[in-house]
């Protein structure tokens, strides 16, 4: 594990066994993220984004199997692989919450309805700092305050209901962040909230990563948001991680053609206004007995017929901190990975007469 | 009624009322739709904005006010006043398409099914190879694989259930369509495929859309003009370029402020509003808005200004609109004219 790194993921699988087959979910995703930054995982549903979370944290579905190494630096463990630990056992639990927590999408779904927030809040102080229930309530309650909530005494007796969806999600902040964690990971934390609403709290959110200097895995499909929120910017496609690069470079210059349908597809308020959206045709397939081809394939408008129907191209770094996944890539990089594969492509034909 | 309108709303109020408590949830909303527009209505949620469309749609009986059309023969109506046989007429001409594409079609009945059943009960004396071929038709012109038809609404992926949506809506050829959140469910790429459709079948069919978001993005992209609603009421309403470019209402200047560009060279200043929305059983006085607003003088406190409509045909509910100078977004020249000539 290189140093200045809090987590690194590599060549994370999750199957997910169906009565149907085996599903590949994730399919060999690979990133690190370095102390104090922001990470954003874009991409569209079912391509995999939450179930690498999920992973992280050790709380996947008992159908999903994920394999491969997520390395963690760990205050009490040391340098630890997590996915190497017992989700039910005693070591995972110390980290789950206490160093890595997150937020969920849907703070109405994620809170209990019959608890009141403050005990809630308190769940997670009890278990992780300190079980003097008067001690633990201060933290909780100094906490509600740092989010922003007003009214501390009275809020912490309320029951979700009580609560907006904006005052909820904050509070579902102050869950996660009750613990001071150094990792935090936030599942589409404003796409069930409104714009006026989802600016506060992504402004808090960075306030807070400041003051707690944690590093945010942010996973969204608003690339608004992201542009917003992001130091680094992955973006996932069928359950593979196809383009990574500073969020500034993935704006200006985006090289896989998935990256450019999904910035051309998002209309900008004052732009140049043509009839029509720049649209990705088709679906996401299902990510069942793949073929060995480019995942993007049949969506892909610079697709090379007999080259990526038949090899997956891989992650090439074509600058400094910029990765693709293309085949058609005019990039030097790129292009030796073209011809690496197209001279074996012919070997093989060769060889099967 | 007005011979360019399609549509006219005038006063339209709703109120709901629970355990002696009453909400206002739409208060005296009034504007007109001439064929063939797009009408954006944004707000925040419990804004009244669904409320408003559920009105015009008659599926729920407004409070007070009216709602003119003008049906397919030119007879003028008010909706909201009409028996039931005329009532039927013109729910023909207006339908709806739902927010969300898993609970709006039922899970028991096959598409071809979903899609038939405004002709079953708007035309019960049709002959059931025309339904079929009708609904197929409609089927291919939303762009389903007819093959596919005698699935069920679970085989079919969100994008391909909004279509569903819009197929079962348009099949018996209504005039005006009510989109409320018809984009919001789905993943980015997806919804620009199924905006792109929208506005391929309103070239085609001359639809008239009442388009309900809250994404302001896609309202500006689609509409022609724009509705901003807050607390129930109509705070502006102007062509969408305009109201993007030259907020008048501090409310709307504050929401544009708030909207997530994706261009992080961009950095837009949000304007930020004090406390939350007021509960709407118990709204402020006089302006609704004035205590979450920076340009509150002691007026906004007392009366509540009227929505006004100035000689720009721009109209806007604030005693300091003209005064103001709000900022919205700049446009590059580019977009103007590409817009002024479409």
């Amino acid at each position: 594990m290189s140093e200045g790194n809090i987590l690194e993921v590599k060549d994370l699988h999750v199957d997910i066994h169906m009565t149907e087959g085996l599903l590949t979910a994730v399919r060999g995703v690979n990133f690190e993220m370095k102390k104090g930054e922001t990470l954003g995982l874009v991409g569209e549903s079912g391509c995999g984004k939450s179930l690498t979370c999920k992973a992280i944290l050790g709380i996947n579905d008992r159908k999903c199997v994920p394999s491969g190494q997520i390395l963690f630096d760990s205050e009490g463990l040391g340098k630890v692989d997590l996915l190497s630990l017992d989700p039910k056992g005693q070591n995972i639990r110390s980290i789950r919450g206490k160093e890595i927590s997150m937020i969920f999408q849907e703070p109405m779904v994620a809170f209990s309805p019959m608890y009141t927030i403050g005990n809630q809040i308190n769940e997670a102080t009890r278990l992780h700092i300190t079980k003097d229930k008067k001690k633990s309530k201060e933290i909780s309650m100094e906490v509600m305050r740092k989010v922003g909530i007003a009214n501390v005494e009275k809020r912490y007796n309320q029951y979700p209901h009580e609560f907006s969806g904006g005052m909820l999600q904050r509070a579902l902040i102050a869950m996660a962040l009750v613990c001071n964690p150094k990792m935090l990971i936030a599942d589409e934390p404003t796409t069930a909230l409104d714009v006026t609403i989802q600016a506060q709290i992504l402004e808090l959110m960075k306030e807070l990563q400041k003051d707690f200097n944690m590093a945010i895995l942010f996973i969204t499909h608003d690339l608004g948001v992201v542009a917003k929120m992001c130091d680094r910017v992955a973006v996932m496609y069928l359950g593979k991680i196809v383009e990574s690069a500073e969020a500034s470079e993935i704006y200006a210059n985006p090289q896989h053609p998935y990256t450019r349908g999904l910035i051309g597809s998002v209309h900008k308020i004052g732009s140049r206004k043509e009839d029509r959206l720049f649209s990705i045709e088709g679906t996401v397939p299902l990510a069942m007995n793949l073929p060995k081809a480019c995942g993007f394939y049949d969506r892909c408008d610079v697709r090379i017929e007999g080259l990526c129907d038949k090899a997956e191209p891989e992650l090439t770094e074509i600058a400094p901190g910029h990765k693709i996944a293309c085949f058609n890539c005019p990039h030097e990089a790129c292009r030796a990975q073209r011809e690496k594969v197209e001279a074996m492509l012919k070997k093989e034909a060769v060889k099967n007469g | 009624m007005d011979k360019e309108n399609i549509l006219e709303v005038k006063g339209l109020h709703k109120r709901f009322t629970s355990k002696g408590v009453t909400v206002k949830a739409v208060t005296d909303v009034s504007f007109n739709v001439k064929p063939g527009e797009t009408i954006g209505i944004v707000g925040e949620s419990g804004c009244g904005k669904t409320t408003l469309g559920r009105c015009i749609v008659r599926a729920y009986s407004a409070s007070e006010g009216e709602v003119f059309y003008r049906t397919k023969s030119g007879e003028e109506l008010d909706f909201l006043k009409a028996d039931k046989k005329k009532m039927k007429e013109i729910r023909k001409e207006i339908q709806m398409i739902f927010q969300d594409p898993y609970s709006s079609l039922d899970p028991r009945m096959t598409v071809l099914d979903i899609i038939k059943e405004p002709l079953r009960a708007n035309y019960p004396n049709m002959s059931k190879d025309e339904m079929d071929q009708k609904a197929k038709a409609m089927a291919e012109k939303v762009g389903l694989n007819p093959t596919y038809l005698m699935r069920y609404p679970h085989a079919f992926s969100g994008g391909q259930r909004q279509r569903i949506g819009i197929a079962r809506a348009l099949v018996i050829e209504p005039q005006i369509i009510v989109c409320d959140e018809a984009v919001s469910a789905l993943d980015v790429s997806i919804q620009a495929q199924v905006i792109n459709l929208l506005r391929d079948l309103q070239k085609e069919l001359k639809l008239t859309y009442l388009f309900i978001s809250h994404d302001l993005s896609v309202v500006e992209h689609i509409s022609d003009k724009v509705g901003v609603m807050y607390l129930g009421q109509m705070v502006e309403f102007a062509p969408a370029e305009e109201l993007f470019e030259k907020p008048r209402h501090p409310y709307t200047e504050a929401l544009l402020s708030a909207v997530p560009v994706a261009d992080p060279t961009i950095q837009m200043n949000r304007i930020p509003l004090k406390g939350e929305i007021p509960n709407p059983a118990n709204p402020p006085s006089g302006c609704y808005f004035h205590e979450r607003c920076h340009y509150c003088i002691d007026k906004c406190r007392t009366d509540s200004p009227k929505l006004t409509t100035t000689q720009d045909g721009r109209s806007c509910a604030c005693h300091r609109a003209d005064e103001l100078g709000l900022r919205g977004f700049t446009y590059d020249e580019n977009a103007k004219t590409q817009k002024a000539g479409k």
